[in-house]
């Protein structure tokens, strides 16, 4: 019986001394499973290592939403790049909201008091659902709008993505909000073959996400949500309290970011991922050295 | 909500459903039998061909479905978005077992009894219709019945493209995390996998019995 307790208080004392070891000045950034999320991820981790000289580990890929989420609040993670729309609906559960302010007010006092977790400030792009088509059709029929699309509706076909025609936030709220008619039921498809098939003009209107890389390379325009019907999306880090109470630098050099990205840029650095297949870790290095006006 | 439920809310749709998918199946699976069977055959008449033929139809394998569905999206009449798409892309797949069993399934014949056969004065459209098909037949069906399987299975991506079917619910599903969706559109075709093997499998024995 001595021995036992003698054992299990040596286990006890060796995985204390480990998680000490292993959690004291090591920043964990964690990110989703899509480039644009490992993108943000190493920008984070790479800002980390240049202004505070803190080790950081990489937990990159992630399966979604759910896996940070549990992985931030069970500390296994110490912070990593969330969408304020995503927090508020898919997290805290709150019915969809457009304005972005009052978005991002409600997620950063609701993680700050449930889940000890902080918001730091975005980066500027807005990654919400863009209605997007052919720069050709777009010059010819005078569409910036997605007001304006209600004009030639009634001859289109749409393709949608499968999350696009079920989410509340999505198709039908959307059709409406702006009185869209099209001339048949919209075709339910995989979202990047919807890119493929606009392009290929086997429809007329998709929607995409506002910083997919294909928007610039198959030369297509989103149209402006005028309504604001759309919730916000707007990327920020989330980081655990008790780790910035630690490592106040860690705040400062991520505060650096905010603001930074507009949605034409993060469109260039998603397409240098995904269209052109550049290492992640050298888009980041990159975008951290270039020179800032 | 349980799976019950959502059917019996449901039952409209999801007999929609299952009949496009069975119509996705049925038309891939008899196109590919068309295509693969004669293939196999001139396979045996023709051995400089395997190697490509063969080569081509692993190659489809291995091509993942969005992959393929994206290089046929631009061509004229097989491509575009819909029924047709996924028909292409199904065919495409099923071919392999087939062309590979009906392949084997002749070349394995006894040598001894096709000279027999030559022996007697049978042309070669009388071996093969009267010695090598009946022979190789088991084998032949064998691929016939995996192709059929595996078809039901992956006539849920029919869906990406605009084709409908079960995979429908299963795309619905994983876009909002709802394992419900999901479950109501991999339930039935399971179901329809096992139904289809099973029926083809009495379809074997009954015929290797009468073979006897």
């Amino acid at each position: 019986m001595a021995g036992k307790m003698t054992v299990g208080q040596s286990i006890v004392f060796v995985a204390t001394l480990l998680a000490g070891c292993g959690r004291a000045d090591r920043i964990v950034v964690g990110s989703k499973n899509f480039s644009e999320s490992d993108l943000l991820g190493e920008i984070v981790a790479q800002q980390i290592e240049r202004r505070t000289g803190l080790p950081v580990e990489r937990r990159f890929h992630l399966g979604g939403t759910f896996v940070c989420h549990h992985a931030i609040t069970s500390g296994q993670i110490d912070l990593y790049v969330e969408y304020t729309g995503t927090a508020y609906t898919a997290v805290l559960k709150f019915p969809p909201a457009h304005d972005a302010d009052s978005v991002r007010r409600a997620v950063t006092a609701e993680y700050a008091r449930r889940f000890g977790l902080t918001w730091g400030k975005p980066f500027g792009f807005n990654n919400t659902f863009a209605i997007t088509v052919r720069r050709r059709d777009a010059t010819r029929y005078g569409l910036t709008r997605i007001a304006d699309l209600a004009r030639v509706a009634s001859r289109w076909k749409a393709g949608f993505g499968y999350e696009f025609l079920e989410r509340a936030d999505g198709f039908r709220g959307l059709a409406d909000a702006y009185g869209l008619r099209f001339s048949a039921p919209p075709t339910a498809m995989d979202l990047g073959l919807t890119y493929r098939a606009l392009a290929e003009g086997k429809v007329d209107v998709i929607a995409g996400n506002s910083t997919d890389g294909q928007i610039e390379a198959l030369d297509l325009v989103v149209l402006e949500d005028d309504r604001h019907y759309f919730p916000p999306y707007e990327a920020a880090p989330v980081i655990r309290q008790a780790v910035l109470d630690a490592h106040p630098e860690v705040g400062t050099a991520l505060a650096l970011l905010a603001g930074r990205i507009t949605d034409a840029e993060m469109r260039r650095l998603n397409a240098l991922a995904d269209v052109e297949h550049k290492d992640i870790a050298g888009i980041a290095r990159d975008w951290l050295q270039a020179p800032r006006p | 909500m349980s799976l019950l439920a959502f059917y019996a809310r449901n039952a409209q749709e999801v007999l929609g459903l299952v009949a496009q998918h069975l119509y996705l199946v049925a038309v891939s699976t008899l196109l590919a039998f068309a295509l693969g069977i004669p293939l196999g055959i001139v396979l045996t008449r023709r051995p400089a061909w395997q190697r490509p033929v063969l080569g081509l139809a692993n190659v489809f394998q291995t091509v993942p479905s969005l992959a393929l569905f994206g290089f046929l999206i631009p061509l004229p009449f097989i491509g575009g978005i819909g029924a047709s798409t996924a028909i292409v892309a199904l065919v495409l797949y099923a071919l392999l077992p087939i062309v590979r069993n009906t392949y084997t399934g002749i070349a394995g014949v006894d040598p001894a009894v096709r000279e027999a056969g030559r022996g007697m004065g049978m042309t070669d459209w009388q071996l093969l219709t009267q010695v090598e098909l009946p022979l190789g037949f088991g084998v032949i069906l064998a691929g016939v019945r995996v192709a059929t399987v595996v078809s039901v299975g992956t006539a849920t991506i029919a869906a990406a493209i605009g084709a409908g079917g079960l995979g429908v619910y299963i795309f619905r599903g994983v876009a909002v995390v709802d394992d419900t969706l999901i479950l109501a559109g991999a339930l039935p075709a399971a179901l329809m996998a096992l139904a289809a093997d099973g029926l083809l499998g009495l379809a074997e024995r009954r015929l290797a019995w009468r073979g006897k």
